[in-house]
């Protein structure tokens, strides 16, 4: 029999980058919260402290600080008639596990989409017509706009200390900045950091070619700067351990350096590590979320009945505990019918790598997450004609290595062995004077591509683990071959000694054995009515008023970018309506 | 544009003779820091005697003594290897390794093989001196180089059968435990003396380019630094 | 011979008892316990961080137990909740300020961990706000006084009457000196009294007692002293070491914040700030740190001031870290600390002129080196930042080098480290 807490205002469901948002939104307005973090507590100290968390191995190879795959993964197929093998071993994508998930070991990229990203169906149409658009293509229209985001973007912003130049600031286009994002209110609230050399080369080489390079937003304070709640950020230093690892300086920005000394203090807030929440349990009649049921550090089963039960545990997550608590109905590609789990999609990703000769020095060990790259914009999303090229969507194009480590960073050319003198003479060679071109590169839905609970495997717990069927389609692997033919021009520019260019090309197979991105979208979609999402502008689940899904679960199709900006986004615009209206009256914040 | 600095380390090693020992190298202070051992003395807790002769010989061919920098024995990267099996990492701790195991999934699933790493390496070593033996009538430690850098190829490319773990995959965990061995912080046993971070430039746990972010080009003159506070 | 001993040390416990019956203003008027009133004394509490002693996280508040170590043996602070049995609940009035600033309570002489020496200069009318808040507005907690630790024939207390006669300063209302302005008088008055700063920041002589006790006693009072294993620093504005390069201004978001840009507190004052001197108004702040600034030799405002040197940088930035202690410096500090010994503003403290750094005395820098230091939370600066210990990676000789390093560097000019002072840091803090 399970043990049943005292009732609370609020649960929150994972307590990552949203789950910290709305804790304190929700305490702010005065609601008693229970947040609930099936990882352990992680804080700056003692967990990423210096030096011990310059280590490349633990955190960079083993993955110490991800969720441990021996106890939960996911399974993944490439098409609806194969048999789906779990993920065991970490390759194409990393999970978060603890307070601040994977705000802790992001890259600290914070991008805000274009404002047609978020109307991407709707524009493609205008644009190139109707049929330009596959029919098993099932891209969709967010249901708010870039407008009535931008607010909320600057305060995430702001509150993370972001660095940067802004392109667009109310209209005007400036120098530096990206001249296609979407209309600024504000300036970012910290200048870039010094770019590293290797972005000096892809300045000279992007601007001989006639395009806009700028420097990457990133969540690194590069002043002395106290954000929005009075939270004092510290100095990046390039140390090059950013991604895959704790930040030692208080400056990546995550929800403990940014939100949670604020939290500290708050009576009305009860953080439980160790709680891994099974079902989002709801009222007999299944209109009303009761509160949750989870298993705690001791293995036993607890009830926490609340109000109000927010859904913040990642995108894969989110929709693996819908599915197993019933909520909404599961999607079914045969029949095209419901919607959970529905329009899952991913990141393209691509890179040329560029060797250059023994005298020019990149020092690859001198980078971060975000910091000190540049990028251009040129080719993302509909900044250019795509009448004539046979794909929709683009790839934002990024240049520079985020650190030099040796084991994992190491870029080799393709004709280098593996191994015996020919490598050793190779590592020698080319360590600390090569560097890569990245993408991220957009991915559409797919009829065929979505999240559903697998039949075979489980996890610790005996429970379904979420199962992936995913694969590239013609679309991505075309604009991946446009993008990267692009960037090829660009290495050209740098005149380097060799370079070579890594593709998925079309055919190749979703592969989940080497790095992509963690940027895994969709399967929770946010929408204009029941019929093609589970939550509606507001992150407010149809089904059950009371529960607000947040994370990228809410993306319809993936864009050329990372994904932070835009859900947190997205949740401080779900915040500010419940604290103004639905606290007030609770009920559906959109009619159907 | 180069500009030297104070102290090239690249080239000090460039101009160091590879067969140079551990003691020359005056790290024997260090070793004692990091719990190190002289690679010719250190006894392994998981392999057995005749594993252990295999894991020296074949981490001599992947990461040779030749070619300057230093070789992956000498970097005591079989004790890493070693250390490794008998931490979590070791039994498969990392892995989620229920069944079922689906082993003719396609390889671009991952591995779906329900051996850990000690697995892997029992497993392997064992086939890979039968093998040996079956053909060339010899363990593979007692092949001359030349016919041990054929047999890694074959194993490499999976053209050798083992009766469990593929040829390969045992190649490929070898192969990868190799490259951590050869550059992970030196507490875990490899990259002794920090001399493979020093044979690529590598500063290691500095972690701190306050002053460089703005010297862009610029040679990083300081040598590398251990975890445990150690300078190579 | 042994019967004149033994007379004398009769005559000595007489007359102690006496003395302690003795002690104390023998009537006092009890006024009202308004709002107003126990709100001044629950304010007042706070400025005598009266609950660093007596208030235990885990038990009620101000029902005491705290371990307090002595040189004969351990104490243990005392129940003020209101509890008749166990607390303060059957003081009169008089007796709650016998206690406060004559330091006898329970017909014996306090302990003078009981900072009684300084609180004696609290004015009547504050004493009686003190005696509301503890009497009305602290919940009684019936949790029993634990007894020292301190065996016979050391627990007997009369000595310590004679210790109050020969050391506690006279208990009488504060008094101004000449020319205090009321805004440095008012300072004078929290930092000398329950402010208490001299209790820590005072050096002492051998009897444990504080060598001087006001601004009135000379250049001695807050010149720095040890206490635990740091030195807490001189607040005087006399030189290198010294707050004599921080404006007042400085002082006031020191105490309200934690840190300025010049510094940030670690050890015990940590909790101070966290616990008092946070809560103080602007208004008292401003004046504890103008009286502070007072504190100095005549021509304070015309001694040379701190130069910031950058050679050391220079030398780092090029490639160069060939003075001792550089490459330490470079391996283990310089992330946070920056190379050009800066810090990073009201994160990592700046090293360069920081006063700490330079006092004469190099025990704090020596164990922050080892233990590591975390920065106060405040209302004002809500986020924390903690420095790890180093005493894991670095040897005593890697500390003294490091240490001689920092107090050398970038401007700083201090004394030199031995490595037999790190050795025996060490071993104190473990």
């Amino acid at each position: 029999m399970a043990e049943r807490k005292k009732p609370v205002d609020a649960v929150i469901i994972g307590y990552g980058w949203t789950g910290a948002i709305m804790a304190k939104a929700l305490t702010d307005a005065g609601l008693s919260v229970v947040a609930l973090e099936r990882g352990p507590a992680l804080d700056t100290s003692p967990d990423f402290e210096y030096p011990r968390i310059a280590d490349e191995l633990k955190y960079g190879v083993r993955g110490d600080l991800w969720q441990p795959l021996a106890k939960e993964t996911v399974t993944v197929r490439h098409t609806v008639n194969d048999t789906a093998v779990p993920y065991r071993k970490y390759g194409s994508f990393i999970l978060g596990n603890g307070v601040g998930g994977a705000g802790v070991h992001w890259n600290g990229m914070v991008w805000r989409v274009s404002p047609e990203d978020l109307r991407f169906r709707s524009h493609i149409e205008q644009r190139y017509g109707k049929a330009f658009i596959p029919k098993d293509m099932t891209i969709q229209d967010y249901p708010v706009t870039f407008a009535e985001l931008e607010p909320h973007f600057d305060h995430f912003e702001k509150v993370c200390g972001v660095s940067g130049i802004a392109g667009n600031l109310r209209g005007h286009i400036r120098a530096g900045g990206n001249p296609f994002e979407g209309a600024r209110g504000d300036e970012y609230p910290t200048p870039p950091l010094p770019e590293i050399y290797f972005g000096q080369l892809f300045d000279k080489a992007t601007a001989e070619l006639g395009y806009k390079s700028f420097p990457l937003p990133a969540a690194n304070s590069s002043v002395a700067y106290t954000n929005p709640y009075g939270v004092r950020l510290g100095p990046c230093n390039m140390c090059g351990f950013c991604e895959r690892f704790g930040c030692f300086l208080y400056s990546k920005a995550s929800p403990q350096t940014t939100i949670l000394p604020i939290l500290a203090d708050r009576k009305n807030l009860e953080v439980r590590t160790g709680a891994y929440v099974t079902k989002i349990l709801r009222d007999k009649t299944r209109t009303m979320a009761t509160g949750v049921r989870y298993i705690d550090e001791n293995g036993s089963e607890v009830e926490q009945p609340a109000d109000l039960v927010v859904l913040s545990a990642f995108q894969l997550h989110n929709v693996r505990l819908l599915l197993l608590s019933g909520i909404g109905t599961p999607y079914d590609p045969g029949s095209g019918k419901g919607v959970v789990g529905k329009n899952y999609a991913y990141q393209m990703s691509s890179g040329t790598a560029v060797y250059f000769n023994e005298d020019v020095e990149i020092n690859p060990f001198i980078g971060a997450g975000a910091a000190g790259k540049r990028a251009i914009d040129e080719f993302n999303s509909d900044h250019y004609d795509h009448a004539e090229l046979g794909f929709i969507g683009g790839s934002l194009i990024l240049a520079g290595a985020t650190g030099g480590r040796p084991i994992d960073q190491m870029m080799l050319p393709p004709d280098t062995p593996a191994w015996g003198t020919g490598w050793k003479a190779a590592v020698r060679k080319h360590y600390g004077h090569s560097a890569p071109i990245g993408t991220l590169g957009s991915v559409m839905s797919y009829r065929d591509r979505y999240l559903s609970l697998d039949p075979t495997y489980t996890d610790g717990h005996g429970l379904p683990l979420l199962r992936i069927t995913f694969d590239w389609h013609d679309n991505e692997t075309r604009m991946a071959a446009y993008t990267a033919a692009k960037i090829e021009e660009i290495v050209r520019a740098m005149k380097p000694e060799k370079q070579a260019t890594a593709l998925i090309r079309p055919g190749d197979h979703y592969d989940v054995r080497f790095y992509q991105s963690t940027h895994t979208t969709g399967g929770a979609i946010m929408g204009s009515n029941p019929g093609n999402s589970v939550v509606n502008r507001y992150s407010q689940s149809w089904d059950l008023p009371n529960l607000f899904v947040y994370g990228a679960s809410a993306f319809p199709q993936n864009f050329g970018g990372a994904p932070t900006g835009l859900l947190a986004g997205l949740a401080y615009f779900s915040a500010a309506k419940i604290r103004d209206f639905y606290l007030k009256s609770p009920g559906p914040l959109v009619q159907a | 544009m180069r500009q030297p600095s104070l102290f090239d380390r690249r080239r000090f090693l460039l101009g160091a003779a590879p067969a140079v020992t551990i003691a020359a190298l005056g790290v024997s202070a260090c070793a004692q820091r990091n719990g190190h051992t002289d690679p010719s003395t250190y006894s392994p807790t998981y392999f057995s005697a005749a594993e252990w002769v295999f894991i020296n010989a074949a981490v001599g061919r992947l990461i040779p003594a030749e070619e300057g920098g230093p070789g992956g024995v000498q970097a005591g990267v079989p004790e890493f290897i070693d250390r490794q099996m008998e931490l979590p990492y070791g039994h498969g701790a990392y892995f989620y390794m229920k069944g079922p195991f689906l082993p003719d999934s396609p390889a671009t699933l991952g591995y779906q093989l329900r051996y850990s790493p000690r697995e892997i390496y029992r497993l392997g070593i064992a086939a890979a001196n039968l093998a040996t033996q079956e053909s060339q009538g010899k363990a593979f430690a007692l092949l001359a180089p030349v016919d041990q850098d054929s047999f890694l190829e074959r194993m490499e490319k999976g053209d050798v059968h083992f009766p469990s773990v593929p040829s390969l995959v045992f190649f490929g965990q070898l192969l990868g435990n190799c490259k951590e061995g050869y550059f992970a912080d030196p507490l875990y046993g490899g990259n002794r003396g920090m001399l493979a971070w020093q044979w690529i430039g590598f500063p290691g746990a500095r972690a701190d380019f306050t002053d460089w972010m703005d010297q862009a080009g610029r040679i990083y003159p300081y040598g590398p630094v251990s975890i445990s506070g150690v300078r190579a | 011979m042994a019967g004149g001993a033994l007379v004398a040390l009769l005559a000595s416990v007489a007359v102690s008892y006496v003395s302690d019956h003795r002690a104390g203003e023998k009537s006092l008027t009890v006024p009202a316990p308004t709002a107003a009133v126990i709100a001044r004394g629950a304010y007042l509490a706070r400025l005598g961080d009266c609950a660093a002693c007596h208030s235990l996280p885990a038990r009620p508040a101000f029902s005491g137990g705290l371990r307090m170590r002595t040189p004969i043996g351990a104490i243990y602070t005392t129940n003020i909740t209101p509890d008749p049995s166990h607390g303060i609940g059957r003081f009169t009035l008089a007796d709650f300020d016998r206690a406060l600033r004559f330091g006898v309570a329970k017909g014996h002489t306090l302990y003078p961990a009981m900072p009684y020496t300084s609180y004696y200069n609290t004015t009547p009318e504050d004493v009686a706000a003190l005696y509301a808040y503890f009497k009305y507005a602290v919940p009684a907690a019936s949790v029993p006084n634990r007894p020292s630790d301190i065996m016979f024939p050391l627990s007997m207390r009369w000595p310590l009457t004679f210790w109050r006669w020969l050391f506690a300063p006279k208990p009488s209302p504060f008094a101004p000196m000449p020319g205090m302005t009321p805004e440095v008088a008012k300072g004078a008055y929290f930092a000398e009294g329950l402010g208490h700063c001299g209790e820590c920041h005072t050096p002492r002589g051998i009897f444990l007692e504080v060598r001087a006790a006001t601004v009135a006693d000379g250049p001695a009072y807050l010149s720095g002293a040890v206490i635990e294993n740091y030195f807490a620093a001189s607040l005087r504005s006399d030189g290198p070491g010294t707050l004599g390069e921080w404006s007042a201004d400085d002082v006031t978001q020191f105490l309200l914040t934690g840190g300025n840009t010049r510094g940030i507190a670690f050890g015990s004052m940590s909790d101070v700030i966290t616990h008092s001197t946070q809560f103080m108004t602007s208004e008292d702040a401003v004046a504890m740190a103008k009286y502070l600034k007072t504190l100095g030799f005549p021509n304070a405002a015309a001694q040379a001031p701190f130069v910031y040197d950058a050679t050391e940088h220079s030398a780092l930035k090029n490639g160069d870290a060939s003075k001792p202690g550089a490459m330490l410096y470079l391996d283990n500090c310089a992330a946070c600390h920056r190379p050009d010994g800066m810090g990073y503003e009201r994160v990592f403290p700046r090293l360069s002129g920081n006063p700490i750094v330079q006092a004469p005395n190099p025990l704090s820098v020596v164990s922050i080196v080892l233990e590591g230091s975390r920065t106060p939370r405040t209302g004002a600066a809500p986020a924390q930042f903690t420095m790890p210990g180093f005493a894991w990676r670095l040897s005593d000789q890697d500390v003294a080098d490091l240490v001689n390093f920092v107090r050398t560097s970038w401007g700083n000019q201090a004394s030199v480290t031995t490595v037999d002072a790190v050795t025996r840091t060490r071993s104190s803090v473990r």
